[in-house]
């Protein structure tokens, strides 16, 4: 018995030694393999959140997918960094005089990844996809205008083979806008067709669009590879570059963490990557080209749910923005990277901004106290902590995981500093489904996210009582009468005054605290050449090229 | 992640004397800063101080300021109850349940023995932090579940010591004396059985400790145990983590004070074993 | 070895039906979706049946080699995990190396009078340090501070090193304590001194036959070091950043991915058993006689 114990031990150190000589030699002979002829560029990406499914631009509402997937889907206009919009795979639009209708002409000439043409049909293939019930659509659906109940989207007719209408039950003028967006471009309708239910998993035969890259590797939290589409011709209008791009191969590095995509990018594993931190930005040498865009649409910002516990009361709510001291936290946290907000909309967001909120409220404790009074909430606890009939004044944050150190940290800060008013904040970090399902009730006090957008209209979202992120369960008619008057005008300067009212409702019943404009930092090699950005801050591959590395 | 290997040996060596004091030095400072944190700092372990973000160590400050100018030796020190109290309390429920199971399997017939045995083989083919991993999952993150699921995982190593040390004293013959003599089984365990299987579980108990403090700091590193701004010292390290570059401090102190208790519960563990091994021959 | 595996599918099946919440939101994230798609995504994924009718089904196609499909991921478990694999793999493989070097050399070196306490204090301490503390010293010191290895690489040999030290110092320290505690139990064995009066050398009776019987008593930990790889792989792969199995297992716990769970499950088991029973089989064919008194197992 014993003695079998003993062989039986030397065995597996054998087997174990064996194994791993056998393991060790093999990776190290298959780490070398990566030099090539062709021109390939590595891209270091967040990307954490693909692997959940959120690999369909029609169905993810994360920014994540359509940088990835840009690259593969093409869209009807193109938006240019003046804001204007050119033709790409409509060669022209017409906007009926009611504002109800839309009729887009297309290129004859696209075809998709799979050999399917692009036409009206496809088109028509992919917006139905987009409003059906099991494409379970968050964004995609929200920017064509349809929603379960209150949405104004009316249809998509097939005109001719390459003409198609759009049709909406009131007037809508982000459409334009919306239909530039990746998070509306279009798949193979064989794809819609076959592989409809692995589209959120996406991968090579399933991702077809029409794009200058096709999809041709994907493994999960690893890396997307995505190959030059030879066939390619159909450039936004005014492009500097015509037919297939001239980097063959990009490779997507999936890297969440922001120390690893800072080292894969100075190592030289990697010419370009994104979602730099601020306090990486020094680390980086010379050699780089750092390129930040500061994010329209909806800065970082912190609901005060005023459906469910203590910020039901207006005087609550302005307590807690005026108990934080924002300035000092925002600037030692993100290290003059990103810039205090003021209001619920970024000044990059074209025809919107209030810049007369600017400096227009201070951290002020004593006020801030004044109104925790003037609320009812008197006596104090134990521990310090305000309380009103036996209750204390508590409000629980709910955030998914993970949450970055500059948001954790300021976190840290809004605590500190509410517990000096006698305030507390409850911290309840969550597993992304943990999450969903605490958030779908609006079961929580606090929640806090930025979501990028070039249009305005991302307000209608976050504050219509029929938006999917209303966050603060904001149910105001007022409100909601704004929202769709902005949508419903065209005119530039009737949209911003509408928007500015919209800035103006929050600064005064502060159903949002606007914190930081976010900044989408990316650094890259200077062997990349012809590189430009979208208004997103998000790298488009199709003009650049690489020079041999010096 | 475990320690709990008893490396067992005719002629365990005792440990030299300054060892074990300063080992027991260091477990009592650890006890009283757990229970009366303000004897050792005058600092909020949860005031930020934005002015103060990320300074070196210095008189101010022992262990420097995290990057929102909290005081990293407060964190420290009032964190020590969240890992006293996880390492101490799981290691007493792993320790009670393992005893009651395994003095179970080892008293019952062969087929309850059998099952119970295999119920503790089967588990006992995962590794340990996976384990309490899935525990985790079940029942939440959180302090509460830390415990629990740090105790449940190790609960199979205790049953299986409970057992077969029970298996021993059931062959001593006095279990069967007993019987004979009319004696109650709930007696004969009292009297016979429990006595005789404690000694060697708490000398794994006291190593279990640290093992469970490990653990415990492991599973919250990963976000898996106290909401921040807890100070627990899984936590403040994993706040540490991406300030290497710039304030090593952050991680490196808390990491430095779970190691120095995990050795002091490790050296009085061995001299537990040395002393009963000695009296055993 | 089956009986384990079936054990392993079962408890973890039923135990992970104990996790609160409806798995139907892990399919979809976030969206509006009617009760009447919730109800078809139920129905499409077998979730609406019966308990038992789900169980028996994963059972049958377990036999099959069917893990199911990730909630998550939307594709097959065994792909998720196979994709992960290699990464673990090469981490652990290269990690028991270092382990079994660093161990031999602290056992042997540690063997002096003077030495001794020494190592017995290394031992200590690598034995006592959290894995992902000694993860972010050893960045600290060799990627920041003197900038040795990248601080964080993803591709090569070079990007295997710190998580692979990482990995092994606290099973290095288990090793050594149990090698030179059995180095010195061998020492007292009678042999010794016939071995000694055959004339041979300190380093041939040290290599020859002390290590050996020692070797056998520290060879033993095998079960534990594969445990205590893997539990570390979830912590070395977070803080290094790297891919793998860790890292899956923790993902898909922590977003409640069910068959993912499960599938890792009943691969540890199967590892569990697979090494097992090899090992036995083969002992059982060969069984020369290797005489000991120790009785460590």
């Amino acid at each position: 018995m014993r003695s079998r114990a003993h062989t039986t031990s030397w065995l597996r150190a054998a087997a174990a030694i064996i194994a791993t000589v056998a393991v060790v030699t093999g990776c190290s002979a298959t780490a070398q393999n990566t030099a090539a002829d062709s021109t390939t560029l590595t891209y270091a990406i967040n990307g954490g959140t693909l692997s959940g499914g959120k690999m369909d631009i029609h169905s993810s509402a994360f920014q994540a997918t359509a940088l990835v997937m840009r690259n593969s889907f093409d869209s009807l206009v193109y938006q240019k960094a003046d804001g204007s919009f050119v033709p790409w795979l409509a060669t022209s639009w017409q906007i009926s005089d009611d504002g109800l209708q839309y009729t887009f002409d297309l290129r004859d000439d696209v075809t998709f990844h799979d050999g399917e043409p692009f036409n009206a049909e496809a088109v028509k293939a992919n917006f139905e996809h987009v409003v059906a019930p099991e494409t379970a659509s968050a964004d995609a659906a929200s920017l064509i205008g349809y929603a379960e109940t209150g949405g104004f989207y009316a249809g998509t007719e097939v005109v001719d083979e390459y003409t198609v209408r759009v049709d909406f039950s009131q007037p809508y003028a982000p459409f334009l806008q919306a239909v530039s967006t990746a998070k509306l471009g279009f798949y193979s309708p064989a794809a819609l067709r076959e592989n409809a239910a692995q589209l959120p998993a996406g991968g090579p035969g399933i991702s077809v669009g029409t794009g200058p890259y096709v999809l041709s590797e994907y493994t999960p939290d690893q890396s997307i590879v995505f190959t030059a589409n030879e066939n390619y011709n159909w450039a936004p209008d005014g492009s500097t570059h015509r037919g297939a791009p001239a980097i063959d191969t990009l490779e997507f590095r999936i890297l969440p963490e922001s120390s690893v995509r800072t080292g894969a990018l100075t190592s030289g594993e990697a010419q370009i990557a994104s979602d730099i931190t601020p306090n990486a930005v020094g680390q980086i040498g010379d050699e780089f080209t750092i390129e930040n865009v500061t994010m329209p649409g909806l800065p970082y910002t912190l609901f005060l749910n005023e459906a469910h516990g203590v910020f039901a009361d207006e005087n609550v709510r302005r307590a807690f923005a005026l108990g934080v001291d924002i300035g000092p936290a925002v600037e030692s946290i993100y290290q003059g990277q990103a810039e205090r907000a003021w209001s619920i909309l970024s000044p990059a967001t074209p025809n919107s901004y209030d810049p007369s909120l600017e400096d227009s409220w201070a951290f002020d404790p004593d006020q801030a106290n004044a109104l925790l009074n003037a609320a009812g909430w008197t006596e104090r606890d134990s521990e310090g902590y305000r309380m009103k009939d036996g209750a204390r004044l508590s409000a629980q944050w709910l955030a998914y995981n993970p949450v970055s150190d500059a948001n954790a940290s300021f976190g840290d800060v809004v605590q500190s500093d509410l517990r000096e008013i006698g305030f507390e904040i409850v911290r309840d970090n969550r597993e992304i489904a943990q999450y969903y399902e605490a958030f779908d009730q609006r079961n929580y006090d606090l929640s806090d996210w930025s979501f990028p957008s070039v249009d305005a209209d991302v307000l209608r979202a976050h504050l219509h009582s029929g938006g999917y992120k209303n966050g603060s369960s904001t149910a105001d008619p007022v409100v909601d009468t704004l929202l769709d008057n902005a949508i419903a005008t065209s005119d530039p300067a009737e949209r911003e005054s509408l928007y500015q009212q919209l800035q103006q409702w929050n600064a005064t019943h502060v159903a949002m605290v606007p914190i930081t404009v976010p900044t989408a930092i990316t650094a890259y090699s200077k062997t990349i050449e012809n590189l430009s950005f979208d208004l997103y801050g998000q790298p488009l591959f199709y003009e650049a090229s690489l020079t041999t590395a010096p | 992640m475990s320690v709990l290997v008893a490396v067992r040996s005719r002629r365990v060596k005792r440990m030299p004397a300054p060892a074990l004091w300063a080992a027991a030095g260091f477990l009592v400072l650890l006890v009283v800063s757990a229970l009366l944190p303000g004897v050792f700092t005058a600092a909020d372990p949860l005031r930020t101080d934005i002015g103060e973000a990320l300074l070196a160590p210095g008189p101010g400050h022992p262990f420097g300021t995290d990057q929102t100018g909290r005081d990293v030796f407060a964190r420290v020190i009032y964190g020590s109850r969240y890992s006293l109290a996880i390492g101490f309390g799981a290691t007493l429920i792993a320790l009670v349940v393992g005893l009651v199971i395994g003095s179970f399997a080892g008293l019952m017939r062969s087929l309850g023995d059998g099952v119970l045995s295999r119920a503790i083989e089967i588990v006992m083919a995962f590794p340990e932090f996976l384990l309490a991993l899935i525990v985790i999952a079940i029942i939440g993150p959180g302090e509460a579940s830390l415990l629990v699921a740090v105790a449940l995982a190790v609960i199979p190593s205790y049953a299986r010591v409970a057992r077969v040390q029970t298996l021993v004293v059931k062959r001593a013959g006095y279990v069967e004396a007993a019987r004979t003599l009319g004696v109650s089984p709930a007696v004969t365990v009292l009297r016979h059985v429990l006595p005789n299987t404690l000694g060697p579980l708490l000398v794994m108990a006291t190593m279990g400790v640290g093992t469970a403090i490990t653990a415990a700091a492991g599973l919250s590193f990963l976000g898996l145990g106290p909401k921040p701004p807890t100070p627990e010292w899984g936590l403040i390290l994993s706040e540490g983590r991406n300030f290497l570059a710039s304030a090593w401090w952050i991680a490196v102190f808390p990491g430095l004070v779970i190691t120095a208790t995990v050795v002091s519960t490790s050296i009085l563990g061995r001299h537990l074993q040395a002393r009963s091994a000695r009296r055993q021959r | 070895m089956v009986l384990v595996v079936w054990g392993a599918a079962t408890l973890g099946f039923f135990a992970l039906r104990l996790i609160p919440g409806d798995p139907v939101n892990v399919l979809i994230g976030l969206g509006n979706v009617s009760t009447q798609v919730r109800d078809q995504i139920r129905e499409d994924w077998g979730l609406a049946d019966p308990l038992l009718v789900q169980y028996l089904g994963y059972l049958g196609r377990l036999v099959q080699g069917d893990l199911g499909t990730s909630y998550r991921r939307q594709q097959p478990v065994a792909d998720v995990i196979g994709q992960q694999l290699v990464p673990t793999v090469q981490l652990m493989a290269l990690a028991v190396v270092f382990a079994l070097l660093l161990a031999l050399g602290s056992a042997l070196i540690g063997r002096g009078r003077r030495t001794a306490p020494l190592a017995g204090l290394l031992e200590l301490v690598a034995v006592s340090s959290p894995t992902f503390w000694i993860g972010l010293v050893l960045i600290s010191v060799f990627g920041f501070g003197l900038g040795w290895f990248p601080v964080v690489a993803t591709v090569g040999f070079g990007a295997l090193l710190l998580p692979a030290a990482t990995l092994a110092i606290p099973v290095a320290g288990i090793i050594s304590q149990v090698l030179r505690q059995g180095l010195d139990d061998a020492a007292a064995l009678p042999f010794v001194d016939t071995v000694r009066a055959r004339g041979a050398s300190h380093t041939r009776l040290v290599v020859r036959h002390t290590l050996r019987h020692a070797a056998a008593s520290s060879i033993t930990l095998t079960g534990y070091m594969v445990g205590s790889l893997l539990g570390g792989s979830v912590l070395v792969e977070t803080v290094f950043a790297r891919p793998g199995l860790g890292r899956v297992a923790l993902n898909a716990i922590v977003d409640r991915d069910v068959p993912v769970v499960l599938g890792i499950i009943v691969l540890a088991a199967v590892a569990f058993s697979v090494i097992n029973l090899l090992v036995d089989l083969v002992a059982d064919r060969i069984d020369p006689r290797l005489e000991t008194k120790q009785a460590y197992a």
